[in-house]
């Protein structure tokens, strides 16, 4: 298993929390399937270059919040526990985090509420035409 | 002793001197096991004499060093890997002659992993050290330094003079070591390498320790809080003692504090002073490395974040 993450070391975002991301995107994606192995520690280091108590400590994260499940001498597995319900927590976490961001630049920009509902919506007509439910 | 609680280096109060000049100041720095410290700091900054001390080539003027909780002894060398930023190979002897020094002085040298390195950095053995360019010198040294697999490292520059390629080899060695539980201290003018492979960071300045956490705790707390004003800055009442701002910039309009911590709250504050917006910025280890250090202006937001 091979770069299917990514990082950016020198982006002011904590390793740790752009591993936790990439996971999270993965499993609400479904590229890694509940029950899916994830790479040990060790590999996902070497394969990233980063340090390993990095990548242990996303790990230690994502197992608390029950995105993946370690079992000694095992590995670490995306949880098959009420994965559907984990699949779309993830998604949630991505969502937030990518419009969290969005709108942040956005405020910065100097636009108040109203502004941003508005440039909000007509986004939204656009990926999603008015009559379309989905 | 426990071998899992003795602290692999344990640096306590440690200062050198060479006569009026104090190189390093009461450094007292333990990196734990399994732990990849980076040491950083401008030239002059203490980092090669403490480096030198760690590895017994020079004596603290006080305080102390211990590797696995001793004093430095011949026997360390069994398990302590070393490059030092001055070389102390021979050049007048082959890089064979040096592999087999090794194998003769240390009962834990592998020759099947020296062989594994000599070729992984196309080490040509044959010639005397004294002809090898700097890249295959470093080369060397760190094929010395990890034939043994040491269970901790101490690098000083490990990476100078090879090419990306090369470089990016010894950091794959440096964090290979750590995954199987050694111990890491390296020092890299390269803030790229140490941002990647170290969990640890140390900043030096003027023999002083001015920095020292994880990395990933520092790029959570060091921020910069830009306000943008419609007109003038006005009084910043007070701002500038704030504790929890190292450093107040203004150019123009724009005010931007260095925060070293509760970028939440400084922001808050200065949305106080009316601004027209307050944004928070993300810093990477060079932007907190070059603010600390200090003397230059030109610590810079990263990117377009």
């Amino acid at each position: 298993m091979s770069a299917i993450f990514t990082v950016d070391p020198r982006s002011g975002v904590p390793l740790y929390l752009q591993v936790i991301e990439q996971v999270k995107r993965h499993v609400a994606l479904g590229s890694l399937a509940p029950g899916e192995q994830l790479p040990t520690v060790k590999a996902l280091a070497l394969d990233l270059t980063i340090n390993p108590n990095t990548v242990a400590r996303a790990y230690r994260d994502l197992e608390r919040d029950g995105v993946i499940e370690t079992s000694p001498g095992r590995g670490s597995f995306v949880s098959s526990n009420g994965s559907s319900a984990n699949a779309h927590r993830a998604i949630d976490d991505v969502a937030d985090s990518i419009l969290n961001n969005a709108i942040r630049e956005v405020k910065n920009l100097g636009l108040d509420r109203a502004q941003v509902t508005a440039t909000f919506e007509r986004q939204l007509d656009r990926w999603f035409p008015i009559g379309e439910q989905k | 002793m426990n071998a899992t609680q003795t602290i692999p280096v344990a640096i306590t109060d440690f200062t050198k001197r060479y006569g009026a000049q104090e190189a390093v100041s009461n450094l007292t720095l333990d990196i734990e096991r399994g732990s990849i410290c980076g040491l950083l700091g401008p030239n002059g900054s203490g980092k090669t004499t403490t480096f030198k001390c760690l590895l017994g080539f020079a004596r603290p003027t006080s305080g102390s060093m211990a590797i696995e909780g001793a004093p430095l002894t011949p026997a360390t060398f069994e398990y302590l890997g070393y490059v030092p930023e001055r070389s102390a190979l021979y050049e007048w002897m082959t890089g064979a002659q040096h592999l087999e020094f090794n194998r003769r002085t240390f009962k834990s040298y592998d020759p099947k992993r020296a062989a594994e390195l000599v070729d992984l950095f196309k080490v040509d053995l044959k010639k005397r050290v004294g002809k090898l360019s700097k890249g295959q010198h470093t080369a060397l040294a760190i094929v010395l330094a990890f034939s043994t697999r040491p269970r901790i490292l101490i690098l000083d520059e490990p990476a100078s003079g090879l090419d990306p390629m090369f470089q990016r080899a010894v950091l794959d060695l440096i964090i290979e070591a750590a995954a199987n539980g050694a111990t890491v201290v390296f020092s890299s003018h390269q803030i790229g390498q140490v941002e990647r492979a170290a969990d640890r960071v140390a900043i030096l300045k003027n023999g002083k320790l001015i920095v020292d956490g994880t990395v990933d705790s520092l790029k959570g707390s060091e921020k910069i809080v830009e306000a943008i004003f419609d007109h003038m800055i006005p009084d910043l009442n007070g701002l500038a003692v704030d504790p929890r701002i190292s450093r107040i910039v203004r150019s123009g309009r724009i005010l931007r504090a260095y925060v070293n911590h509760d970028s939440e709250g400084v922001a808050r504050r200065i949305n106080e002073l009316a601004p027209k917006n307050v944004s928070i910025l993300d810093l990477s280890l060079e932007d907190i490395f070059i603010n600390a250090v200090g003397d230059v202006a030109a610590a810079s937001p990263n990117g377009d974040r």
